[in-house]
This record gives structure tokens, sequence and C-alpha cells, in this order.
């Protein structure tokens, strides 16, 4: 067993042990990933694992080391990317990823990626076009 | 300021390029030549070509402190950097299929699922699926 093969089975056996933990923040990031695009609200993702939405909040930031909010944003701009990228409109685009305003989500993207939905949109598609 | 480039070391550019591409499926990005059989080499990942550049340069072979570290790390079995996949078991069962040796075979841990390799350019890799 190497050096490094060693500290992984340490780290595992001391950090990583409580799998009951580690299941409700697995559990709740897939959850996340299939739901991303519907009105998610943590009273619901608390009771999916029987669990409270304080303890909740601090396994999944504990493991992922953000929160479930900051967590279903980024999914939600990176699925929001894809959709521009095949053309799709910015408000058809804001609506299908599970945004329900088009100014937060636009502010939302831009401080996420640099540049607003629109622009974004435009740009990959002149690339696509080249 | 963007993080464009990750450099690797490695000891042998062509040797590294084959194994990069043919084996891990990373595509060729740019290659020029920079003098004295040296090369800018880098590659992009298929499924994200505008993505971060993997730099493949001949550090160990220039600069002895580079070609000590990368030894110490090889030895331990230190991955030099990880790369995210799907499948960590699905990956870990095609490249052993292609003669790849994995000194970690996939081991979850908390919300991932890791294991190691070793590049045959002097590293060892890790290959990460988060759960």
């Amino acid at each position: 067993m190497s050096y490094y093969t060693e500290k992984i089975k340490r780290l595992k056996e001391t950090y990583f042990s409580n799998t009951i933990q580690i299941d409700v923040a697995v559990n709740t990031k897939r959850y996340l990933d299939t739901h991303f695009d519907q009105d998610l609200k943590l009273d619901l993702l608390a009771r999916l694992q029987l669990t409270s939405k304080y303890h909740l909040i601090r396994v999944f930031k504990k493991y992922y080391g953000i929160t479930p909010r900051q967590y279903l944003i980024s999914k939600r701009i990176e699925m929001a990317k894809k959709r521009l990228q095949a053309g799709s409109s910015v408000a058809d685009t804001c609506y299908s990823v599970g945004f329900d305003s088009i100014n937060s989500f636009s502010n939302l993207f831009k401080a996420k990626t640099g540049v607003p939905p629109s622009v974004y949109q435009r740009a990959t598609f002149d690339k696509s076009k080249k | 300021m963007k993080i464009k480039i990750v450099s690797i070391p490695v000891r042998d550019q062509q040797k590294a390029l084959d194994f990069y591409t043919n084996i891990l499926g990373f595509i060729k990005k740019v290659d020029a030549p920079l003098g004295g059989g040296n090369r800018w080499l880098t590659l992009v990942s298929k499924y994200d070509q505008d993505g971060p550049e993997l730099l493949l340069e001949p550090a160990p072979n220039h600069f002895e402190p580079s070609k000590v570290y990368q030894d110490a790390l090889m030895a331990a079995g230190i991955p030099w950097t990880q790369f995210y996949v799907d499948d960590a078991q699905a990956e870990y069962e095609r490249l052993s299929a292609l003669g790849v040796e994995f000194s970690m075979k996939p081991t979850e841990m908390g919300t991932v699922v890791a294991t190691v390799f070793n590049d045959t350019c002097g590293n060892n890799i890790q290959l990460v699926e988060e759960r």
C-alpha cells in the first residue's frame, strides 16, 4: 500500500465514516440534479431526507463545501448555458431551468459567467455558425 | 484573470501525447515548436473543448528539482492532478483493459469515488466521480 492509499484509507475511516450523513448530502444533491427545474423549498428537501432544514444545510455544506441553495443555482446556470447554446430564448431558458424571474436570472447569470444571458447566447450562436 | 492552463510534467512529450490522446481520449489543441525539440503542447477534453487546457511540459528534463519532486510524488503514490469522469468504475475497467496500471482501485470516499493510475510519463493521475 502506497503512502497515498494509506492516507486515503485513514481519511475514509476518520472524516468520511458517517455514511448516514454522507447519504443525506449525496441524496439531496441527486434530487437537486434531477429536480432543479422545479420550485424547490428547503422544507421539502429536509422532509425527503427525514431531517431538519438546519441539519440538512450543515451536512450538505460539510461534504460539498457549498450550501444546497448555492449548488442549485450553479446547476441551473450550467443547464441554462446548455439551453442558450442550443438556441433557446432567454425567457424560455429562464423558466425551463427553474427561475421564476427573468431579472434575477439575468443578474445571477451575469454574476456567474461574466456576461448577461442575451450576450452569452449571441456569442455562442455566432461561434456555432462559423 | 482566467484559469486557462493546467500543467503536467512529462519525461517524453511525444509519448505523453500518444497516451493522453489515444488512451485517455483528450484532443490536441496547440502544438508549437519551442526549440531544442521542446513543444508548447496542450490538450483539451473532448467534452469541454473551450475549457482549460492541459499543458504537457518537459520540465523534468530541464530542471532537476522538477524531476526530484515528480519522482517523490510517484514513489508515494500521490496524484499530480485529477480529472473528472461520470463513472469511475467504468473508466477503471476500460483503461485496465487497455493495459493502464492502477495503484488505487475505485474507492468511495464521502461524496466522491476516486481511483489512481500511472500515466507512463512519470505521474500518478486520479480520476474522480462525483456521487
